[in-house]
């Protein structure tokens, strides 16, 4: 059983909604459609306000450089592109549609050319980017020149709650392969390797017979963050990706289930990326769902179908150990939005910071060999070779160091400011530098 | 539905592990209450009052620079565990004055001066005991023995172990070596009030261990290292032991060392400090003017931390060098090393140790049925352990006590080292051992005069005793140069008597009483010199009188005893049929031939 170093056990809570088969999600009155649903530029909107859509329609194209094609996700008419707050607090564009529920489809072209480039060409079309979270452009990562041999499908789930993936992966099993090997050709693997957590036995023993020719399962040990990249090419495969590197520098490929499913989709039926699995759960969702949610639903429409208890004390967009606290029930879904808590108030921790009393647990905790506790107080006292010393650079962001912290202090949050903070003065620094070249 | 409105916002991770500073310091507090128990049990209520006033002390002295300095109060509970920690490290009689001060040192200056909780540069509790032993060096080190039960006792002034008391080397029963490590480990002994029982230590500590409290790494490594430097310093496998279990380690390994502040935070890092810390101890008390040296040891240690929290980082995943290399894990191989290796030397050297020290007694089995003997065992000194039973008839009570009893031979200088009463009359009429005790053989036989003063009984358990250890020094010098194992008929074993000179039988047989239709078996140890009987000592024959007349045999060569024809004693035809089986073992003993 595969597995890295350190990381934490939060209990899983899966059972909520693990049981629950994918159905359709709500049908909105209207969706906004956020213009920058993955990293890099927001797509330019191809639409004017009043034009009539169809579910499946371009609505806005890849800007230059790294960027995707948005879909529209109904079949409706346009009101125009207006800025409409996110998840991260900043007002952004969306597309504001109004759904006049004749779901009026339409497709894309049929694919003729399952070369390689067609492949890549296609994921490109369709707008398909990582769903794990990150939402990385897929065709770009894919499309890498780098010697890849190992196409490492991300069925981990380490999240607790989280169940979107271990449903496709049981419910859409043949799709999900027949994606898993689109993408092999599509990064030139030889072989494919799909990481499954050991707490979804079903899902992997499912997979394994299924899997056929140069696919493989490996079971990983029921540890968080084991769906980190790193953590898991490192599991699965005993690779281990240098600092500063990409996967492929290892020769590996990390893609997500849904993005395989999503590539499926796009390659074998035509369907553009703008719909995806998300799971709805926590104690204060009266119906937990695993559902099939169009991008720019907003989060209300989630909350009434599937019964928001009145006594919700958070509310979580993404898993519990990384997922960001929702303020306003009005931000709507993504591309990479995998998951939405209704947590009631026994379930979510209400931090209190007091002192360090230098325990040291988040330095065993830290899966990147970091030092939380000295970053904190390098960051406090504006030591920053200190930071940089203890590896602030190199934090992937996953809380562990948090989850664990007795006196309850804000580490990930101090560890990723000290890494903003390093990175806007190397910025600054190799400004300076470049002017004194000239 | 009605609308969700109460949610609130909060930064991830929206989970936790459950821990709180409070729950850590009150585990603390807990697994510190069975050392507490046992101090006062061992040393009384004033060992109590002791601990409570320095939590007491830690507690307001807190609060109190919280008032002056205008900073809120805290009730994290960390005071009243540096209180008790501090507390159960003072001496059982320390004058009341002495936990105040310490206290409000260990909490207002090593404490709150720094930062208050977490920024503390040293232990509380060990910078405040080392204060104190620096300050108040005779009270620091006046200790008093330990009365188990005795609340309200007084107490008698006794030195520890380490500082050149004795043991009583006996203990619950259990005699010798054991009986000491037993003793130092169920702590009744002088010390400090909270670390002499290592019971209590161990308890507590398992409960940190298993509420993940604190980190393995730091009490085991700990002990590893001092283990291992005992037994260098001291060459000797017991005194590693003894060591282990004495003074301030255990304790101090298990809730100081690991003290979170003052420990490193890296756990490979925590090795090396651990391993600082056993091996500083055992320096300090191997070479040092104190006799216990953990304090001082873990000070220095904490010293040393930031600098090893510094420049001694752990790898990061992934880590690279300037030609993009992965880095190697050195400092956790090493240190990983370090444990192997400790604990392949410890390993390795406690049995060779113990083995050059081994003076355990061994068993040994018991070539014939003796009267008294019922087990017998020697060590390598050749001092012999017996347990020997009999029984003394009281005339006056018409009452017959069993006896038993602990006697030791030491072969070596021919005397008796130890006779220990295990059973005998419970009513006064006692053995009186004193008329053994570092006798010889010879005396013991010699002994005429065996009673007690106007107490008739006791001289029948003297008497009884007498034989005892008569029959205890003949298996002794019969089995101390032990020649071959059974031959013949009668003989039951041969050997080289350091007692008589020449060659020693011991021949077992028997004799057939007609009147009595009994068989009464029978066993002679004979000392054949040259061709000749020089000594016969009954062992085992009939008590009713029927004894054999030995005079018929002493002096005599072979063809004199196979001469003898008349055998009969006076009108007692059960002493002739025991002098019959008495000259057949003679003459086997005779043809079996002694040495020149």
């Amino acid at each position: 059983m595969g597995t890295f170093a350190n990381g934490v056990h939060p209990h899983g809570s899966k059972a909520l909604s693990a049981g629950c088969p994918i159905e359709r999600g709500p049908e909105p009155k209207a969706v906004y459609v956020p213009l920058l649903q993955h990293i890099g530029r927001p797509a330019v909107p191809v639409v004017q306000a009043g034009e009539r859509v169809l579910c499946g329609q371009l609505i806005a194209e890849a800007a230059e450089g790294l960027s995707a094609n948005v879909y529209s996700p109904v079949s409706g008419t346009v009101k125009g592109v207006l800025g409409h707050i996110t998840l991260s607090g900043k007002k952004r564009e969306h597309i504001l549609i109004e759904n006049d529920f004749t779901e009026e489809e339409m497709f894309l072209p049929p694919l003729a050319d399952r070369s390689r480039e067609g492949i890549l060409a296609r994921i490109a079309e369709a707008g398909i980017v990582g769903m794990g979270g990150a939402a990385f452009p897929t065709a770009v990562k894919l499309g890498t020149d780098k010697k890849v041999d190992i196409l490492l499908v991300n069925g981990a789930e380490c999240e607790p709650y989280i169940t979107c993936d271990y449903r496709v992966m049981i419910e859409y099993t043949q799709a999900f392969l027949a994606g898993v090997r689109l993408c092999m050709t599509a990064c030139g693997a030889e072989r494919a390797v799909i990481g499954v957590e050991d707490n979804k036995k079903d899902a992997a023993a499912l997979l394994a017979r299924a899997a056929g020719e140069n696919v493989s399962v490996r079971v990983l040990k029921t540890k968080y963050p084991q769906g980190a990249e790193k953590q898991l090419i490192y599991a699965c495969t005993k690779r281990t990706v240098p600092e500063g590197k990409l996967p492929a520098d290892a020769g590996v490929v990390v893609v997500n289930v849904q993005t395989a499913l999503a590539v499926q989709r796009a390659v074998e039926e035509n369907i553009p990326c703008y719909e995806r699995v998300m799971t709805v759960s926590g104690k204060a969702a009266g119906r937990p769902a695993n559902l099939w949610v169009k991008t720019g639903t907003p989060y209300r429409d989630l909350a009434v179908f599937c019964e928001g208890k009145e006594d919700c004390g958070r509310i979580v967009s993404g898993g519990p150990m990384m997922g960001e606290s929702v303020f306003s029930l009005k931000i709507c879904t993504g591309k990479g939005t995998s998951s939405l808590l209704f947590l009631d108030k026994d379930e979510c921790e209400n931090r209190n910071a007091s002192a360090c009393i230098g325990c040291g647990r988040c330095v065993q905790a830290c899966p990147m060999g970091l030092s939380p506790v000295f970053i904190e107080q390098a960051l406090l006292g504006e030591r920053w070779e200190e930071a940089e010393a203890y590896g602030a650079l190199q934090c992937i962001a996953c809380g562990c160091c948090s989850y664990v912290c007795p006196a309850s202090r804000f580490l990930v949050q101090s560890v990723k400011l000290a890494k903003k903070k390093l990175q806007e003065r190397r910025a600054a620094a190799n400004v300076r530098g470049g002017k004194k070249d000239v | 539905m009605s609308e969700i409105a109460n949610y609130r916002s909060a930064p991830s991770p929206h989970r936790s592990d459950g821990a709180s500073v409070r729950r850590i310091m009150l585990d603390v507090l807990i697994a510190l209450l069975p050392c507490l128990v046992c101090g006062v049990a061992y040393f009384g209520l004033y060992a109590l009052l002791l601990v409570f006033l320095c939590m007491a002390a830690c507690f307001a002295g807190e609060q109190l620079y919280n008032l002056v300095r205008k900073k809120p109060f805290t009730f994290d509970l960390s005071a009243l565990v540096t209180g008790m920690i501090l507390g159960l490290n003072l001496p059982p009689r320390a004058p009341w004055y002495i936990p105040l001060i310490g206290g409000v040192f260990a909490i207002v200056v090593v404490k709150m001066f720094f930062g208050g909780l977490g920024k503390n540069f040293a232990n509380p509790a060990a910078a405040a005991r080392v204060f104190l032993l620096l300050a108040y060096g005779s009270v620091m080190a006046s200790y008093i023995g330990a009365q188990p039960g005795d609340l309200l006792a007084d107490g008698e002034t006794g030195a520890t172990w380490l500082s050149g008391g004795a043991l009583a080397g006996s203990f619950l029963g259990v005699r010798g070596y054991w009986g000491e490590i037993l003793q130092l480990f169920l702590g009744n002994i002088g010390g400090s009030i909270g670390e002499t029982c290592k019971l209590a230590v161990f308890a507590g500590g398992v409960y940190l261990l298993a509420r993940k409290v604190i980190d393995w790494r730091i009490p085991l490594v700990c002990c590893l290292t001092a283990a291992v430097f005992a037994l260098f310093f001291y060459g000797s496998a017991r005194d590693m032991l003894r060591h282990l279990l004495s003074g301030g380690l255990l304790f101090g390994s298990f809730f100081m060392a690991t003290d979170y502040a003052t420990s490193p935070k890296w756990k490979i890092n925590r090795i090396l400090y651990a391993f600082g810390i056993g091996a500083l101890t055992m320096i300090i008390r191997r070479f040092g003017i104190y006799p216990e040296g953990m304090s001082l040891a873990i000070l220095f240690m904490n010293l040393l931390v930031p600098v090893m929290d510094r420049f001694i980082l752990p790898v990061r995943f992934g880590q690279t060098d300037k030609n993009g290399r992965p880095v190697p894990h050195v400092a956790a191989w090493t240190m990983r090393g370090l444990c192997i290796a400790l604990a392949a030397v410890l390993a390795a050297a406690t049995p060779a140790y113990a083995a050059a020290e081994y003076d355990e007694p061994q068993k040994v089995a018991l070539p014939a049925s003796y009267s008294f003997i019922r087990g017998m065992a020697a060590d390598r000194d050749r001092v012999y352990y017996f347990t020997a039973e009999g029984e003394a008839y009281l005339d006056e009570y018409n009452y017959t006590q069993p006896l038993a009893f602990e006697i030791e031979i030491d072969t070596a200088s021919g005397v008796v080292r130890d006779i220990r009463p295990i059973t005998q009359s419970t009513m006064g009429y006692k053995a009186e051992l004193s008329l053994f005790i570092g006798k010889t053989y010879e005396e013991v036989a010699a002994l005429t005069d065996l009673s007690a003063d106007s107490n008739l009984s006791a001289t029948f358990t003297n008497t009884a005793l007498k034989g005892m250890v008569e029959e205890c020094f003949l298996a002794a010098d019969f089995d101390k140069n032990r020649k071959f194992e059974r031959g013949g008929e009668y003989i039951v074993d041969r050997a080289h008597s350091e007692l008589f000179g020449g060659t020693a039988f011991l021949a077992a047989g028997s004799a057939y009483l007609s009147e009595y239709d009994y068989t009464q078996p029978l066993l002679y140890y004979i000392v054949v010199e040259g061709d000749t009987v020089s000594s016969i000592v009954p062992l085992m024959q009939s008590t009713m009188g029927y004894t054999a007349e030995l005079s018929l045999f002493l002096g005599k060569t072979r063809a004199e005893i196979e001469g003898l024809t008349d055998l009969s004693a006076d009108s007692d035809t059960s002493a002739t049929h025991t002098n019959q089986a008495l000259k057949e073992m003679v003459l086997e003993c005779l043809a079996a031939g002694g040495e020149k």
